[in-house]
């Protein structure tokens, strides 16, 4: 809705919260790119920053809440306006998860850095961050130009992102039967895998959002998983 | 969308109660009502909203002919009722607003007593035989209206005396009494304070047990908590006709999208 309102304080209000989901996915992303860059570059002041800068993402999702309760209390929204709200309170619910999975990647770095590197595993890594986070960016320029293709388009790239941790979690396997002394090492960075994996699902979730806001009804087709490790086995096939 | 408020789904028969088809409404020169068509259901709370001059009053005067009492008024197209035409020669129209009653928006009883501005209509329609069946009548009436348990002390005092929410319960009371089919309301709560509304409401969601309701307002927000069905209409034109729980979320038209979210007047 190209309009204004005829009381232009709602105009106010409703581009206020939607800047503060800006400013919350340009924290978020932040934070994934500096996660995986720390854990590649063996950082761990770098992790430390990253674990202190979540509380921001956290503050900034209560304050969106906040607004989206008083802007429905104030002034009953309808129609766009209401799924403005209603998208606006789940996308932030979404990116402040996403931030609190890059928050763990970074607790993680700091126990991996006193470990032997696992070979080529940071960059795999590093990798699959990099494509949530183009994902996460993507999804938002979707939600800013109200554009539910792009929405549809990041959806579908989820499928890469499960691709990827799929081979990470067999990598991790392998490993892990090669020598056990690379088991912690592993698990700490199958759950880093797993954390940005979620991460995909949750850009995923922001992706149906969006969708949602500018069509009025959630996608209704199952979207192709390319999680398999659900059903993953040790050793030889039965 | 579906509303899961069970108590509030739109009766299973949809069985339609009024069918207008073409409607046109003149006055003078002025072409204020254009083409409508709408289906209004049975046992149902039909809301009409849009902006002042829109046309919703008009078109709600002209569901019992009460645009017949202005000269310039001109109504074309058909409007059935139960399948009668209302416009047909044959109807008369004092016996079709006894069928299709009105509430107006100021509260208007006679300067009479409470009892006789609820006996008025079953007495010239001669619904009642003897003083008993005229009792019971305008007990029955005042209950429905949620009015009876105020009142039954004081039936013989003077209907003005009443406060502004009860006058209204008493109009409506004085509606009811002639065992109507259909309730028309022209804005029945846009006077009263919001307790007063509250119990207007109230009773509005009661009286769609036995009636099609068709309620004008201002309010979205008492469209959107009254009624079931939802009928937008703008400059003349009835632009969007669907349940209330579509209206307000995911409306298909621009101009409704843009009425409900107060962007234009």
């Amino acid at each position: 809705m190209d309009e204004d309102h005829i009381a232009s304080a709602y105009d106010r209000d409703l581009e206020a919260v939607q800047a503060m989901i800006m400013k919350m996915g340009g924290l978020v992303e932040a934070a994934i790119l500096r996660a995986a860059e720390s854990l590649e570059k063996r950082d761990e002041e770098e992790a430390e920053a990253v674990r202190r800068a979540d509380a921001a993402i956290d503050e900034l999702e209560m304050r969106v809440n906040e607004e989206c309760a008083r802007t429905i209390a104030l002034r009953q929204p309808a129609a766009g306006d209401l799924r403005t709200i209603l998208t606006v309170m789940k996308i932030a619910s979404n990116l402040e998860r996403i931030g609190d999975y890059a928050k763990n990647m970074a607790k993680r770095t700091s126990v991996l850095v006193q470990m032997q590197p696992i070979e080529g595993s940071a960059g795999s890594i590093r990798r699959m961050a990099k494509q949530v986070e183009l994902m996460l960016k993507d999804v938002l320029d979707a939600y800013i130009q109200r554009d539910p293709e792009l929405a549809e388009d990041v959806r579908q790239r989820d499928m890469d992102v499960d691709q990827m941790y799929n081979a990470l979690f067999r990598n991790f396997l392998t490993f892990m039967m090669e020598d056990p002394r690379n088991i912690t090492a592993c698990m700490h960075l199958h759950f880093i895998a797993k954390n940005i994996e979620r991460m995909g699902d949750h850009v995923t979730n922001i992706a149906e959002q969006v969708i949602y806001l500018v069509e009025g009804e959630m996608p209704v087709d199952d979207r192709p998983k390319r999680d398999r490790t659900a059903f993953e086995t040790v050793g030889p096939e039965a | 969308m579906d509303d899961l408020r069970q108590h509030l789904q739109v009766a299973g028969d949809e069985e339609v109660k009024i069918s207008s088809r073409n409607v046109q409404v003149y006055y003078g020169t002025t072409h204020a009502i254009i083409d409508v068509d709408v289906d209004i259901l049975d046992k149902t709370v039909t809301a009409f909203i849009g902006p002042s001059g829109c046309g919703k009053s008009t078109f709600l005067r002209c569901l019992n002919r009460m645009n017949d009492t202005i000269d310039i008024a001109r109504v074309e197209g058909e409007i059935r009722i139960d399948g009668e035409d209302i416009y047909d020669p044959k109807i008369d129209p004092v016996q079709l607003r006894a069928k299709v009653g009105m509430v107006f928006q100021k509260p208007n009883p006679f300067p009479k007593s409470i009892y006789d501005n609820v006996a008025y209509g079953p007495k010239i329609h001669g619904l009642a035989t003897n003083k008993a069946e005229l009792d019971e009548i305008v007990e029955r009436a005042l209950r429905r209206a949620a009015l009876w348990d105020e009142v039954k002390d004081r039936l013989q005092t003077p209907g003005t005396g009443l406060s502004g929410g009860q006058q209204q319960r008493l109009c409506i009371a004085r509606a009811v009494a002639t065992e109507p089919e259909v309730l028309l309301m022209d804005e029945p709560a846009s006077a009263l304070d919001p307790i007063a509304t509250a119990q207007i409401e109230e009773l509005i969601d009661e009286l769609r047990q036995n009636y099609s309701v068709v309620i004008v307002t201002h309010s979205m927000q008492q469209a959107a908590r009254v009624s079931q069905k939802t009928a937008f209409f703008h400059l003349g034109y009835l632009v969007e006709y669907d349940d209330t729980g579509t209206i307000f979320t995911n409306p298909k038209d621009p101009r409704t999208e843009s009425y409900i979210t107060g962007r234009i007047g």
